[in-house]
């Protein structure tokens, strides 16, 4: 094959679309997407060799330093994107999608393979009684993992190090880890909620390929995907003619369990200064707080309250349960000092 | 009751923040279609992600659960809330769409401070937060719930 030479502005250029933000959409008429999807140069079987062209392409990448790789520093937010949930567009439906959560749209066709197409309608009807999907898997704790982890809401940081790139989700504690310039490594022998990624840079462009993904979803109320899913990513922060910091992901995902074909897509980020500007800061994701939320019998969600069994008390002294070997009194055990509120007793707590 | 609200937009600042209204876990144990209106005091104010939990005691003793959206998303509602804005021992109303199974809990939608402050903890569990204007009516007319108010009062007024 000859390869073109190129430079990576190519993956780039024609991203900048000169339309409004994704925020005044929602108060103008229909507009055009604020963000096109550029599909990979050629059609590709695999996600190897997607990644295995682009790295060819680009001649191995660019062997960055810690002065020179790409800062992605601050607070960020899953912004429009073109999949699922946001900016009114999803190849998974005909026209127009639902807003938000809510059940309805028409399901579109041959996107999906036959069975995850049946699945997908088959959600789709499940949602109609509460007009929500009733049961979503993050009510366990884990994490959105791949592809969900690119629009998932709550905050996001990126660090980037000539090495490896970390990139944080505020949700479940949901963090990527991009192995530069490597191959990939499976001593595990078995698939994860985030894969296992492995990239290069193109210049200022990281270019991401994830394998060995355990099955998660697009989103909830959106179709699942397959333990076969994989993807090739192209990130690349920049200035918006408005003035906008983003964050703008081309992604191609390939699944043939669960697609007809290579689906590609368009995902964003933006800087969340609101939040950098209030003091914000990424804690843990206090999951003890959402064990109050559980699946049911008739397959929805409900909620434990205080002094029913199974009701954890994120921020109570009791810790018996905690440290069982401890004093049930020893001061100074409280989790959070300057609380003055009840105390909620294990004896309330188991419902007794 | 003849209190000032201040009604400040409880619009989301920018795009970003109305996209945190979406949790993790499926709200089809609450039920939408109903907004009421609890009155006590703040037992507890939990400020953690994934959600924070409003713990109030109504005038009868009953303890009341309500869970709201985590904190990225309250730092950027207006106005915003933090780890101090609800104390124990204050005084609030919640507007909240109650568990379907009746028990005493619920999403929030709106808390009604004494100041006469509205906030939007909302989770996209209850689209109190939507009806802001219908609610300033309501509370000032003493409304229990959407219900009450919407068979009582007359068209609320344009905003």
């Amino acid at each position: 094959m000859k390869l073109r030479i190129q430079s990576p502005a190519w993956v780039g250029i024609a991203m900048m679309a000169a339309v409004s933000t994704a925020a005044g959409q929602a108060q103008q008429a229909p507009a055009p997407p604020p963000f096109q999807v550029i599909p990979p140069p050629q059609a590709f079987k695999t996600s190897t060799a997607h990644y295995e062209y682009l790295k060819r392409l680009h001649k191995g990448g660019t062997q960055h330093t810690w002065e020179s790789v790409p800062k992605w520093e601050g607070v960020w937010q899953a912004g429009w994107n073109s999949i699922a949930l946001r900016g009114g567009v999803s190849p998974f439906f005909v026209g127009q999608i639902p807003t938000g959560l809510a059940a309805g749209g028409e399901v579109a066709k041959a996107v999906l393979s036959p069975a995850y197409e049946a699945a997908f309608i088959q959600r789709r009807e499940g949602m109609k009684k509460f007009n929500q999907q009733p049961y979503d898997r993050l009510t366990t704790c884990e994490p959105a993992g791949m592809p969900r982890w690119l629009l998932e809401p709550y905050a996001r940081e990126f660090v980037n190090t000539p090495s490896q790139s970390w990139w944080m989700n505020d949700l479940a504690n949901d963090t990527r880890r991009i192995y530069i310039n490597q191959d990939h490594k499976n001593i595990d022998n078995t698939h994860f909620p985030q894969g296992d990624s492995v990239g290069f840079w193109a210049g200022d462009h990281l270019i991401v390929h994830t394998i060995n993904v355990w099955p998660n979803d697009y989103f909830r109320g959106y179709p699942p995907t397959s333990n076969q899913f994989e993807s090739v990513e192209v990130f690349h922060r920049e200035t918006r003619p408005n003035g906008d910091d983003v964050i703008i992901v081309q992604t191609t995902f390939y699944d043939p369990i669960g697609l007809t074909k290579p689906l590609d897509g368009v995902y964003t980020f933006t800087r969340a200064t609101t939040l950098e500007d209030a003091g914000f800061r990424m804690r843990w994701w206090e999951c003890s707080a959402n064990q109050n939320t559980s699946l049911t019998a008739e397959g929805t969600t409900q909620m434990a309250l205080p002094g029913e069994k199974g009701f954890n008390d994120i921020r109570g002294t009791d810790q018996t349960r905690r440290s069982p070997d401890l004093p049930p009194n020893l001061p100074g055990q409280n989790r959070d000092p300057k609380d003055t509120g009840e105390v909620l007793s294990l004896d309330s707590a188991l419902g007794k | 009751m003849n209190r000032l609200f201040i009604f400040a937009a409880v619009l989301s600042v920018g795009g970003a923040a109305a996209s945190m209204v979406e949790a993790h876990h499926s709200f089809s144990m609450f039920d939408p279609s109903r907004e009421e209106v609890v009155e006590g005091t703040v037992n507890r104010w939990a400020y953690n992600s994934p959600h924070t939990l409003l713990f109030i005691k109504d005038g009868a003793g009953k303890q009341w659960v309500f869970e709201g959206a985590a904190p990225p998303a309250l730092l950027q509602r207006i106005p915003a809330m933090s780890g101090t804005t609800f104390t124990p021992g204050q005084h609030v109303m919640v507007v909240h769409c109650p568990l379907r199974d009746g028990r005493d809990g619920g999403g929030i939608g709106l808390v009604v401070a004494d100041a006469g402050t509205v906030f939007n903890p909302s989770d996209g569990g209850c689209g109190a937060n939507q009806r802001n204007a219908e609610w300033s009516t309501w509370i000032k007319a003493g409304y229990k719930s959407r219900a009450e108010a919407e068979s009582k009062s007359p068209a609320p007024a344009t905003p």
